[in-house]
C-alpha cells in the first residue's frame, strides 16, 4: 500500500468513492495559488450522501461502507499525506445527497508529494464510468483550464472515440495552463532524481 | 396458479435475458480500481488496455472498472467477458500484461492461461 505516492493516485482514489456513491455529476477542482503557498484538490459529487455518524468515522481505516472487507484505506491515506504536507482534509457531506471533499497542502513543504498525472487519472476515471460526467477546473501558474465533459460528448460517438478526444483536450489544456506533474516538495523532487 | 401462457412468457423472457448475458453485445473488459488496485497501478493498466485497442483499431470493446473484490494481493485485477464465452478473471495485470490481454484474448480469442485466477462458466 505504499505505492500511492502522488496526488493524482488520491485524487483517483476519492473519485471512485464518488462513483461508489452513485455520483453522476463531479466536479474536480485543482488550484495551485503560488502567492498563498496553497495547493488544493477538492471533489464534490451528487452521490448519496453521508450522515453525520458516517462522516465522522470515514478517516478511521477500520470503518468502511462495504460489506466484502473490514478496512476502508482510501481517505485514511489521503489525510495522511496531506498531514505529512502541512494540510488538512474536509469533508462536507449531506445526508440527502451530495459530498465535497476538499484536500489542502501547503505547496512548498518539503514532504508535499508531487501533483503526478492527473490527466492519466481523469482518462482512467471517465473511461470506466461512462454514465459520469465530470468537470475539471483548474487553476496553474500559468492560467486557468476548465473541461467538462458534457460539452465535448457527440451523439452516437463510441465510448473509446470519447476517450481519446476527452484525453486529447485533456492534456493540451492542463499543459497551457502549466501544469507539472513532477511538480513537488524538496524531498520528492531529490528522490525522483535519485 | 399460473397459466401455461403465463409459463411460455416466463420462458421466453428468461431465454432472452441469458442471451443478454451471454452472445450479444461486445467484449467487455472490467478492471478492478479500489484502493488497493490503484495502489498496484491499475490506472496505468486500464491505460495499457485503452491504448492497446486503439492501436488495434478495436472500438467495439466496453470498458468498466469496479471496486475491491477482496483479493488485494492479485490487483491489478481484469476480467474480460466476450459473449457466448466464459468469463475470465485475470490477476496481477501490468501495462504489459494488459496490452497482450488485448492482442490475446480480445483481438484473437485465445485467453492467457498463465495469468488467470477463475473461470466463470455463466453461459
Amino acid at each position: 500500500m505504499d505505492r500511492i505516492i502522488d496526488l493524482s493516485l488520491h485524487l483517483l482514489d476519492l473519485l471512485q468513492n464518488s462513483a461508489h456513491a452513485g455520483a453522476r455529476n463531479i466536479t474536480v477542482s485543482v488550484i495551485e495559488d503560488q502567492e498563498a503557498d496553497l495547493l488544493q484538490i477538492a471533489v464534490s459529487d451528487d452521490g448519496k450522501g453521508m450522515n453525520s455518524s458516517e462522516q465522522a468515522r470515514v478517516l478511521d481505516p477500520f470503518y468502511t461502507s462495504s460489506n466484502s472487507k473490514k478496512v476502508g484505506l482510501g481517505l485514511p491515506l489521503v489525510a495522511q499525506a496531506a498531514a505529512m504536507a502541512g494540510g488538512s482534509v474536509s469533508i462536507d457531506s449531506n445526508e440527502s445527497g451530495g459530498t465535497q471533499v476538499s484536500v489542502s497542502y501547503k505547496l512548498s513543504h518539503p514532504d508535499r508529494q508531487p501533483l503526478g498525472d492527473i490527466s492519466a487519472t481523469l482518462v482512467s476515471f471517465v473511461a470506466g464510468n461512462p454514465l459520469i460526467d465530470v468537470v475539471l477546473e483548474y487553476k496553474g501558474p500559468e492560467g486557468v483550464f476548465h473541461l467538462d465533459t458534457r460539452q465535448i460528448r457527440t451523439e452516437g460517438e463510441g465510448q473509446l472515440a470519447f476517450i481519446f478526444k476527452f484525453e486529447e483536450k485533456l492534456r493540451g489544456g492542463l499543459s497551457l495552463a502549466g501544469y507539472r506533474p513532477d511538480r513537488g516538495g524538496l524531498f520528492h523532487e531529490i528522490n525522483g532524481r535519485s | 396458479m399460473k397459466s401455461m401462457e403465463d409459463l411460455e412468457r416466463l420462458k421466453e423472457e428468461t431465454l432472452q435475458d441469458i442471451q443478454l448475458r451471454t452472445s450479444s453485445g461486445s467484449p467487455r473488459i472490467v478492471v478492478g480500481m479500489g484502493t488497493c488496485g490503484i495502489a498496484a497501478g491499475a490506472r496505468e493498466t486500464m491505460l495499457a488496455i485503452i491504448d492497446e485497442l486503439k492501436v488495434r483499431r478495436k472500438f467495439d470493446v466496453a470498458i468498466t472498472e469496479t471496486g475491491c473484490v477482496g483479493l488485494c494481493a492479485k490487483e491489478p485485477i481484469v476480467e474480460v467477458q466476450i459473449p457466448g464465452q466464459p468469463k475470465v478473471v485475470y490477476g496481477n495485470v501490468d501495462p504489459s500484461r494488459g496490452r497482450q490481454i488485448v492482442v490475446s484474448h480480445i483481438v484473437n480469442h485465445k485467453p492467457i492461461d498463465q495469468w488467470i485466477l477463475n473461470v466463470e462458466d455463466n453461459s
